[in-house]
């Protein structure tokens, strides 16, 4: 397309008008920096649009002019001032900064605080946790310890009294209670074995060995020993560490019958 | 009004750019009539047609520095504010409310209706000449330019392909510029 039937394409007069899309304007003015004649032909269109305006005027209402004129004023009277009294704009700003700097600081501390109570939340939960743990401990043993006294004091519990052979300073009680076949053994003193070696307590029931457990020795400890219904009477053996055959009666450590 | 200095257009803006007052005062004195002529055209209801006119000098006001004279003259740059106010105007929700209690989406078929089918309302101006273009091109211009419709707009609006639309538009243009 040469320049003059771009000229009458008509971009001249959709440019001016302004109903030319941004990718025809771009284009519109690359040309006219190359092509004075287009710039020509722009302001002939140019000039001719103003004249046919001034042919169709409508005057403004009254006040009109009045109304734009204290507008703009305001507007340069305001700016003015901002830029003549910079006291009052520094003021503001520093307010401005002090309030910035407020709110970062609350920010801060805030966060700072959120962070405190969430550990310390954390913490007492912890610790809310571990006391109820040990309050379900202490329950638990203070259950055991009712279950026991139970067993003792209970008229159908039988006591055995063991007693070292052979000059053992062994010395345990065993509370039977027949009924419940509940096994306690109160260990008053029993000499601490090697680490491979156990006790193991027994009963006898038709002259046969049954096992009612293994356990390490100690002082004053009380055991709840495995149930039996039946106990002609009750021995100790000392055993490999988790025996799982017989009774060891040469390692026979006490001996107690059970019925009087 | 008896010592009135007349300006050029170039003295006129070098003085705007300084924020003369006086400069300012000449301005409307010279130029809103015909814009406000413009606005009419587009904003028939006089109270907001003068909302838009007071709009259009207060940017002109703020915005002289974004004038650039190698893109065209003066007036051009105006009349191109005042046809997008008035415009804006046009579209605006208390203006759409105005003309009827209905969605907008009918309002804008309705408003084209009535431009296809209607007679003329006003016959002054810009208006005048696209009066004496064929009527094809009356719509397309009117819908275009007092209307502020893209392109894209018209031909779903009319139901015409857009190319059609855009030569269309060329056509008229090129039509209008030996009215004027």
């Amino acid at each position: 397309m040469n320049i003059q039937e771009y000229i009458s394409s008509g971009i001249v007069e959709s440019y001016v008008l302004g109903l030319a899309s941004p990718e025809e304007r771009i284009e519109f003015e690359e040309m006219c920096a190359q092509h004075p004649e287009l710039v020509e032909a722009r302001n002939n269109f140019e000039l001719s649009l103003e004249e046919q305006a001034r042919k169709n005027v409508v005057p403004p209402p009254m006040g009109a002019k009045e109304k734009i004129l204290s507008a703009i004023q305001q507007s340069s009277a305001s700016k003015t001032s901002k830029l003549i009294s910079m006291e009052p704009t520094t003021r503001r700003s520093s307010g401005l900064r002090w309030i910035a700097a407020a709110a970062i600081i609350l920010f801060l501390v805030g966060g700072f605080l959120a962070f405190k109570f969430y550990n310390e939340n954390k913490d007492l939960k912890t610790e809310l946790r571990s006391s109820q743990d040990a309050q379900a401990q202490l329950d638990q043993r203070l259950k055991k310890m009712e279950d026991e006294e139970k067993v003792m004091n209970d008229p159908h519990t039988t006591v055995v009294n063991m007693v070292g052979l052979q000059g053992s300073p062994l010395s345990a009680n065993i509370y039977w209670d027949s009924t419940s076949a509940n096994v306690y053994m109160i260990v008053k003193n029993m000499p601490k074995l090697p680490s491979d070696k156990q006790y193991q307590l027994w009963a006898l029931i038709d002259k046969k060995p049954v096992d009612l457990g293994l356990f390490d020795g100690g002082e004053k400890v009380i055991l709840k020993m495995n149930n039996t219904q039946k106990a002609d009477a009750f021995a100790i053996t000392i055993e490999n560490r988790g025996n799982t055959g017989g009774p060891n009666l040469q390692e026979l450590q006490s001996m107690g019958k059970a019925k009087l | 009004m008896s010592a009135y200095t007349k300006y050029s257009e170039q003295e006129l803006v070098a003085l705007l750019l300084q924020q003369n007052d006086q400069a300012f005062s000449y301005l409307y004195d010279n130029y809103s009539p015909a814009l406000f002529g413009i606005i009419n055209q587009i904003v028939p209801d006089k109270e907001l047609a003068s909302d838009v006119l007071q709009d259009v000098f207060i940017n002109i006001w703020r915005k002289i520095r974004s004038y650039d004279q190698t893109k065209g003259r003066l007036f051009t740059w105006m009349l191109n504010i005042a046809r997008n106010a008035a415009i804006d105007k046009l579209r605006s929700r208390p203006y759409q409310d105005n003309l009827k209690n209905q969605p907008l989406a009918e309002n804008v078929n309705s408003t084209a209706a009535n431009s296809v089918i209607g007679p003329q309302v006003n016959d002054v101006g810009l208006k005048k000449l696209i009066n004496k273009l064929k009527d094809e091109y009356r719509v397309l211009i009117d819908l275009s330019y007092f209307q502020g419709f893209t392109h894209e707009e018209i031909a779903k609006l009319l139901n015409i392909p857009l190319g059609t639309v855009k030569t269309r538009i060329r056509s008229a243009l090129i039509q209008l510029r030996t009215l004027i």
